[in-house]
Order: structure tokens, then sequence, then C-alpha cells
């Protein structure tokens, strides 16, 4: 345990050093050269800004959080489904598959003016359909191809065994699915609160971290822009957080880059 | 209906491939097959000729295109459902996401045997393969080689009085493959189980089958089968007898009658 420890230690100084080290750079040099803050902001003059206005970062946050993070599930939800659907149903992959394709194909992120006029202009809906699109997608394509690349050595043993479809579905097909979704989940997961950013550059409701920062530059109010930045930033962290968490615990069940 | 039990009987069986159409094949044409039980039966020829199609036939992976096979005195297709044969490939097959153990136990949960029985059986099918200390490992861990012993550990797990067998060291280097063949010796004597064992080297049919059926392609039949029988007590001085060189050299005639004079294509002579 001590050795965890002294490992974790060893492991995290240096950046942390290196880190302290690069803000008090930043601060002389804004020091000594003189600066003014419209143009770079001292990470003292951040710091304070960000005290000063410590809640409104955090309700900013929460708002752009919780679009990237109802996207997020309502979209891996529906991709998930939606694969299953795909491939008990040959005739709707054939139907559907190109039209996916089509829609996948629109820099989908220009779909944004479009979903918020469909609702309130104080209304987050917009924005957490736009990340549930970009999720919902990634994660069909990877899931749906899990759950159809079975082997076919696999498929005969199954067959061998008398086995049920719904066997075969449970016993088969989702445990090799398994690996494919959380690599979707990977991408996705960055990908989402990315998306809840840009979708807030396109008017709707004014409350999330995107638009202050974005309203923050236009009047100048440089140190308080740079406050939100840095709640972009750990919002960011969280998110990729989770995919290395997810990263981790997946890699410890499968063969990773064992086979041959 | 004899007194004696068939494990498997194949009669007057044909397999067309998209019959009808412009890439049509005569996989397999009017075979003739008896097998009894606690018989060790080898199936080689050349790529092409159909020996694994036979086997699948035998398995109901596929259902011929005309004529009948019957496995264990049952059409193949009730002998399937009652899963009386287990089947190894050329790839083990064995999946990632399950420890050894839990692979083994695969067609057990399948017949809804309960965990207990499952377990205990597991361990005995480990100690037969002598992999007991591997069973929590995952498949990947383990050399190509230990994965052929569990995926035949796991064919034979549910006790099924046949074993059916493509190619299962195909994919093995030759030391691995030699200590392979005397192991699957080992524990059919042990599990007493009829084989039927497709393979395309020519020493591997003669150590280890008392019978091996030649076959030849376009289309598939058979053309020759060469009783064997190098008697029960076989190890690896049995690879060094002349007796086994005649053999081999048996079969390797009957192949090259069955290519009309043509050196047998797509064989390996190790």
């Amino acid at each position: 345990m001590n050795g965890r420890l002294a490992r974790a230690v060893d492991a995290v100084w240096p950046p942390a050093l290196f880190g302290a080290m690069f803000l008090a750079v930043w601060e002389l040099i804004v020091v000594i050269n003189n600066i003014e803050v419209f143009l770079l902001p001292a990470p003292s003059a951040i710091g304070s800004a960000l005290l000063d206005n410590y809640g409104k970062v955090w309700d900013a946050a929460t708002v752009t959080g919780s679009n990237a993070l109802v996207g997020l599930l309502l979209g891996v939800g529906l991709g998930v489904a939606m694969s299953f659907l795909l491939m008990r149903f040959r005739l709707l992959d054939e139907l559907t598959t190109p039209l996916a394709v089509a829609v996948n194909a629109i820099p989908i992120i220009i779909v944004v003016p479009i979903l918020n006029n469909m609702f309130s202009a104080t209304s987050q809906v917009g924005r957490r359909l736009m990340v549930m699109l970009i999720v919902f997608f990634v994660v069909l394509i990877n899931v749906a191809k899990g759950l159809r690349q079975v082997k076919p050595t696999h498929l005969e043993l199954m067959r061998s065994y008398a086995a049920s479809p719904w066997e075969v579905l449970l016993k088969a097909r989702v445990p090799n699915a398994l690996p494919y979704l959380f690599t979707a989940l990977k991408i996705v997961a960055p990908l989402s609160v990315i998306t809840a950013f840009v979708a807030e550059y396109f008017g709707g409701s004014q409350n999330g971290l995107g638009f202050r920062i974005t309203s923050n530059a236009a009047t100048s109010k440089n140190d308080v822009m740079w406050a939100y930045v840095v709640g972009a930033c750990v919002l960011g962290l969280a998110f990729y957080l989770i995919s290395i968490w997810l990263e981790n615990a997946t890699s410890r069940s499968s063969p990773a880059d064992h086979h041959q | 209906m004899t007194g004696e039990r068939l494990a498997v009987e194949v009669t007057k069986a044909s397999m067309v491939f998209n019959a009808g159409r412009p890439n049509q094949v005569d996989a397999l044409s009017d075979i003739d097959l008896l097998i009894e039980e606690g018989d060790f039966i080898s199936l080689i020829g050349p790529s092409g000729c159909g020996k694994s199609t036979l086997l699948r036939l035998v398995a109901n992976l596929l259902t011929p295109t005309s004529g009948d096979v019957r496995v264990n005195g049952k059409p193949a297709s009730q002998a399937r459902l009652d899963q009386d044969y287990g089947m190894a490939f050329q790839q083990s097959g064995l999946f990632d996401w399950r420890s050894v153990r839990k692979n083994i136990e695969l067609p057990l949960e399948l017949k809804g045997w309960n965990k207990q029985r499952r377990a205990e059986r597991a361990d005995e099918m480990l100690a037969l393969v002598q992999l007991s200390e591997f069973g929590d490992h995952r498949p990947w861990e383990l050399s190509g080689g230990m994965q052929q012993r569990v995926a035949i550990a796991r064919a034979l797990a549910a006790h099924p009085p046949l074993l059916l067998m493509d190619e299962p060291f195909g994919a093995l280097d030759e030391m691995t493959r030699e200590h392979m063949q005397a192991e699957l010796l080992r524990i059919c004597a042990a599990a007493e189980t009829t084989v039927v064992f497709v393979t395309h080297s020519i020493p591997e049919a003669v150590y280890l089958s008392n019978r091996v059926v030649v076959m030849s392609p376009r289309p598939g039949r058979i053309t020759d089968i060469v009783a064997v029988d190098l008697g029960a007590a076989r190890d690896e001085d049995t690879r060094e007898d002349a007796i086994f060189y005649k053999k081999i050299t048996e079969v390797r005639e009957a192949l090259r009658g069955a290519e009309f004079g043509e050196t047998a294509r797509g064989l390996d002579d190790r």
C-alpha cells in the first residue's frame, strides 16, 4: 500500500512542479512586461476573478455539463437500442443504413441553429439533442459492428451446442460487442463536452460556459473570461477522466494487444 | 440395423453449393461411410475434397442436398439437439471474455446444469487435459497448444460419445503438434470417445487413426479407406517404426491414385 502511494506521489510531483513553474513564469512575464489585462491576464488575476465569480462559473459549468451528460446518456441508450434492432431486422438495416450514412456526413454542428429554432430561446433541448445525435451515430456504428462481427467459429460452435438465438445473443454477440461499446464511449465522452460547448455559440439560452466565454471576450472582461476557461478546462477533464476510467475498466478483461 | 451400434452412418450423401448457378460447387458426391463406436477415423485429402464439408454434415452444421446422415442411431439434426457430439476447430474458438474454466463450462451452461455440477465437471476436464492450474487464466494468456487442449476439454465436457475435429492441430508447430497427438489419444482413451478427425497431414492421420478415409476433389468423394491400427500402446517410438512408414506410404499412394497418378496437391508430408 505504501509502495503504491509512493509511486503515485512519484508520478504526480514532476508534472505538478512543472505546472507551478509554468504559472510562475507566466505571472513573471506579465508583471515584468506590464502586459495589459485585455491581452493576457496574469494567473493571479484569473485566480481572483475565479474566486469572485466562483458561483457563476459553477452554475455555467453545471448547465453545459448537464447538457453534455444528458445528451451522452440519451445517445448511448438510443445507439445501443438501435444497433440491436438493426441486427435483429436485416430489412431495417438495409433501409436505414444509407440514411444514417447521409445524415452522418452532414457536418453535424450546422444543425444546431435549426434545432435551436425548433425550441424556445431559453430551452436546452436543442443542445442536448445535438449532443445526442453525435453520440448516437458513433455508438450505433461501433456496437452494431460488434454484434455482427462474431467469429464464424463461435457461431458454428454455438450451433453445435444447439443454442437458441437468444443464447447466441447473450453468450456470443453481446460479450463480443462490449469492447466495441467501450471504444465508442471513450470517443464520445470528450466529444459530448465539445459539442455542448460549441452548440452554445449558435444562440439560444445564455447561461452556459460557452456563451459566458464569448460574451466576456466581447466585453473585454478578459480575467473573467479566463475564469470561465478554467471552468471549461475542469469540465473537460472530468469527462476525459470518465473515458480513462472506462478504458481501464475494460482493458483488464480484454486481450488488447495480446492478439497475434 | 444390426446389433452393433454405429456412431456415424452416412448414406448416399451429396452436397451441392449454389445449385443451378454459374458458381455451382459439387462439394460431395455419393458419400457412404460407416463409423463404429470407438473408432478413430481420419478424413484426409487435398484442399477442396470436401473433408470439412463431410464433417459439417455429421455435425448437422450443414444439411446434405441429398442422402442421409445418422449419428448415434438418430437423424443428425436430433443428435445435434441432444448434444451427442463435441466439436473442435482449427481456431480454438475460445471466448476471450471467459476464463478457461468458464469456457469449458459453456456447453454445460447451455445444457442447463447448475453451478456446482458445472464446476465439478470443469475440474475433471481441466485435470484430464492437465491444465488444472490454468482454470482462472484467460485463453489469450495460454500458448496455442494449451488453447487447443482447452478447446478439446470444452468439446468433451458434456461427455459426448463422439468428438468431431476439423484440423485442430493445423495451426500448431511440429513439436507441439506431435505432443498434442499423443495427448489426444490419451484423452480419448480415457473418455472412451469415437473421433472423426479432419487433417491434411499424412503422418498425423496414420499415427492417430485406426482407419484413414482418403478423399479426392471435384466432386468430393471417398476413394479409399486404409486400415492402420498401430495398436493401443503408441508412443514416440511408434513414429520410427517400419510399420508406421509402411502405412504412410500406403496412404500416400492411395492419395496419388485418387489424383489419377498426379502428385497429390495441397498435402503436407510432415
